[in-house]
């Protein structure tokens, strides 16, 4: 197994590599000059070309390039050319907003999406089948921002149930910053009204930003489970008297679930990039607000860094997915 | 067992429906307009950065007020030479930096050596006609600075400039930055408020106080706002529907006309309207063809429906500005007539560019910003009646950096694009002087790439008088000129929109920082 972990780990670090490359290529060729943005809306041209040389923005592209591959090796992001500040400190700050969505949203999904597609293949073109299968169609056309506003409008403006944006209420403050996880933090400071507050101002971004994935997940599950209920061993235990549930959730979820760890291992990746537009709708201080102001206002250097660590997440969730099905199916490490 | 589980979710949802306790508490003034990247006054220039300008700093001088005028602010008074070169200020005694020092005059010539040295942020203003080593102090509390070539609006720059206390920077300087990457993220002004240490997040929140010595005291406002928690909203739906739950007690002051309706019928917030500087305009290339014939020009200006977007598409909430200066500014001739949507006559000097060897048949390209979204809806309406004279019009989507990088030459700046002139500083020299003396050419604002040798002589004369009559008889006479040749196509005057909670009292709107002064404010009890 150990052999196999490490060969997973060699196929991702040359798919990083040329993430770097490339995604520095793309920030350097795509309109806007940095040097032009960071001089400010006075600026003359002597100035701006003053601002180019000193950030080596005047350099050709390939020395840059070597620069930025030496700083992000001995693993340096470089300083925000906006804002001056090391981009490291910047996404350390933003990340954990992030994850956190982004976990609580597939924890929702996840929970969700299996016992729906479960239930749906158990009740194979019955009522309930159709119902999921519509409701995972609807969860995957739906605009996310346009849900994001349709949620906002009902839950917090109608009913003033939840939160409307935000981590937590202005004058509540935040908990001693820990891990950045705010549920984990005020959990740590002992404040059960923070978590409280928290948790309530998850509900709304996490649900939306959940939907789409268990409608995956779920569609997943259904076909895996539908597939599965055709073999041979299904047909056998139920010949032996296997229970109904026993037989689906010990036997045919374990082998249909294969697929769907692969989908809930891309989709976390994917969640982190939707979270974009749910971090913009919802005020969501995270790594999805800061790329939008990065692209905004031509800052690069904390673009690539996004980019950057969004690769690296979404690698190392690769590797651990490869793990996980090679723990559910051992078969797939002798391969 | 069963029973335990339903009662355990059952709390759980009482518990996450729940108002926390805290929110019954009396709320602080919670400002949700947009926060600059960087806390550095010399770092950076743009609209957020005057929110921690006018709040955690001063300048020697300040704008009050619509129309603003010009006030004495840490400086007392000032005098200067006969040519126009030498410029001398007295400061005023005993106001005191948020660490409890006393400023003197060495403090204003580091500030102004810091932002020189630096060149950036607001430095652009000042370069051309003053260095780091010709701002002397000549006196504890005198200054004294001698530019290069006399520069009139020198004065009325002086407001973008903050003095910081040096005794503050000192220790944090790493690599001799000035203390920049210290002073992102901290503050060392004298201003009506200091930033509470630890809590700014670049454009994320930051929490100001009020400072008890700020040295024009508190005797104007009993119930002056002792905290505020800035807290920038991005999404403009979720900023009013934030406004509107309680959540942020001001929006910004670009509220979209179509929700002005819906935040005055809200009886608890109202919309606070002040006519502005702030002139949105469609560039054109005067370099490129078709753009460098003055009929093409002459067609291209009255195709636009000027009366359909400002009344109807932005209900009537600007005001129409017939020239590149707004309205409301000294030196704008108040005899100047605004171009009219006139398709009849745009037809008639389409067809005299055509007879002049004009080839009006390639498609046009105009650039908006595409987060934003009157620029789209004016180049949308401007494509359907461009149809209507045989001209196509391409919408391309883009960002301010990416506009504003490619004007630097004539060959890649767009053949039209959309933006806004704000004010910077209140002189005809922020609008006409630095739109359309050439030699600005390679700067964002003068990229129509406009050239008029009358105009240049006018706007430089301009610049160096020292005479305010004279100056704005040179303005008046340029503008006209220029709108004459109309370079570009001047669309309206801002009237800033911005949404504010009953609770604000005291909001003095000034288009320079548009009110975000919070010295003046208080809240309701």
């Amino acid at each position: 197994m150990l052999a196999y972990i490490a060969r997973r780990i060699a196929l991702a670090l040359p798919a990083l590599f040329g993430l770097v490359v490339l995604t520095f290529i793309l920030s350097r060729v795509i309109p806007g000059d940095p040097a032009a943005t960071l001089a400010g809306d006075a600026a003359t041209p002597a100035q701006i070309a003053d601002i180019r040389a000193r950030y080596g923005l005047d350099r050709p592209i390939m020395e840059q390039a070597w620069v930025h591959m030496r700083q992000v090796l001995s693993g340096d992001l470089g300083n925000s050319i906006f804002s001056g500040r090391p981009v490291s400190e910047d996404i350390a700050r933003r990340l954990p907003a992030t994850l956190e969505l982004t976990f609580v949203a597939l924890l929702l999904a996840t929970c969700l999406g299996i016992p729906l597609g479960l239930l749906a293949a158990l009740n194979h073109n019955g009522p309930i089948d159709h119902l999921v299968r519509v409701l995972s169609v609807g969860g995957l056309a739906m605009a996310s921002f346009w849900l994001a506003i349709m949620l906002q409008l009902q839950f917090s403006m109608e009913w003033d149930l939840l939160p409307l944006r935000g981590r937590m209420d202005v004058p509540l403050g935040l908990p001693p910053r820990v891990t950045g996880f705010l549920l984990i933090d005020s959990l740590l400071a002992g404040r059960g009204d923070m978590f409280v507050d928290a948790a309530r101002h998850l509900v709304l971004p996490a649900v939306t930003l959940a939907l789409p994935g268990l409608a995956t997940i779920a569609r997943f599950t259904r076909s895996g489970v539908l597939e599965a209920l055709q073999k041979d061993y299904v047909l056998y235990a139920r010949a032996a008297g296997y229970g109904r549930f026993r037989l689906a959730t010990v036997y045919v979820l374990r082998n249909a679930i294969t697929v769907t760890v692969t989908q809930i291992g891309l989709l976390f990746g994917a969640l982190i990039s939707g979270a974009v537009a749910i971090e913009a709708v919802f005020d969501w201080p995270g790594l999805g607000t800061y790329a939008v102001q990065a692209i905004l206002s031509a800052d690069y250097k904390a673009l690539l860094a996004v980019t950057l660590v969004v690769g690296v997440i979404y690698a190392a969730v690769n590797v651990l997915v490869d793990v996980a099905q090679a723990l559910i199916d051992p078969r797939v490490a002798l391969q | 067992m069963k029973m335990h589980l339903l009662r355990s979710a059952f709390l759980a949802l009482v518990m996450l429906a729940a108002q926390p306790a805290q929110a019954q508490a009396p709320r602080p003034l919670v400002w949700g307009d947009t926060l600059p990247a960087t806390l550095d006054p010399h770092a950076i220039f743009d609209v957020p950065s005057q929110f921690v300008l006018l709040n955690v700093y001063d300048g020697l001088y300040r704008y009050q007020g619509n129309p603003p005028r010009l006030e004495a602010w840490l400086a007392e008074s000032h005098t200067v030479s006969a040519d126009g070169l030498t410029w001398d200020f007295t400061l005023r005694a005993g106001v005191k930096f948020h660490d409890g020092s006393a400023m003197t005059a060495e403090d204003v010539v580091y500030s102004f050596r810091r932002l020189l040295t630096m060149n950036r942020g607001p430095s652009a203003a000042f370069t051309p006609v003053l260095t780091p080593d010709r701002v002397t102090a000549t006196g504890p509390l005198t200054v004294r600075f001698v530019l290069s070539s006399p520069y009139s609006p020198f004065l009325t720059a002086m407001p973008l400039v903050a003095i910081v206390n040096p005794r503050a920077i000192a220790p944090n300087v790493v690599n001799n930055d000035w203390g920049a990457a210290w002073l992102a993220v901290n503050s060392a002004g004298s201003g009506a408020y200091s930033v509470l240490p630890g809590n700014y997040q670049p454009r994320i929140s930051l929490d100001i106080q009020r400072f008890p010595d700020f040295f024009r005291g508190w005797a104007g406002n009993p119930r002056p706002v002792e905290t505020v928690r800035a807290r920038p909203v991005m999404e403009t739906s979720t900023r009013v529907l934030a406004l509107l739950r309680g959540e942020i007690d001001a929006t910004d002051s670009y509220l979209p006309t179509d929700q002005v309706e819906r935040v005055e019928r809200n009886p608890r917030t109202r919309v606070a309207r002040d006519e502005s500087m702030r002139v949105f305009v469609i560039r054109m290339n005067n370099m490129r063809s078709p753009f460098n014939n003055r009929d093409a020009r002459l067609c291209l200006t009255h195709a636009f429906n000027y009366e359909g977007f400002n009344n109807v598409i932005l209900r009537g909430f600007v005001v129409r500005n017939g020239g590149p200066n707004p309205n409301n500014l000294w030196g704008n001739p108040p005899d100047l007539v605004p171009y009219a949507f006139d398709l009849t006559r745009a037809r008639a000097h389409c067809d005299a560019a055509r007879a002049a060897g004009v080839d009006l048949s390639r498609p046009l390209e105009i650039h908006v910003q595409n987060e934003l979204e009157q620029t789209v809806q004016a180049a949308q309406m401007y494509q359907a009646d461009l149809r209507r004279l045989g001209i196509t019009l391409r919408i391309v989507p883009n960002t301010w950096p990416g506009i504003t990088s490619s004007t630097t030459r004539s060959e890649t700046t767009p053949d039209m694009w959309i933006h806004w002139v704000s004010t910077y500083f209140v002189d005809p020299e922020n609008w006409v002087g630095q739109m359309y003396d050439s030699q600005f050419h390679g700067t964002w604002k003068a990229s129509s790439w406009y050239s008029n040798p009358e105009v240049d002589r006018l706007l430089r004369a301009a610049r160096t008088s020292l005479n305010r009559e004279e100056r704005q008889r040179l303005y008046a006479d340029a503008t006209r000129r220029v709108v004459a040749d109309a370079p570009d196509i001047w669309v309206y005057n801002t009237v800033n929109l911005r949404g504010l909670s009953r609770r604000i009292e005291g909001y003095t709107f000034s288009p320079v920082g548009s009110g975000g002064e919070i010295r003046l404010m208080s809240l309701a009890e």
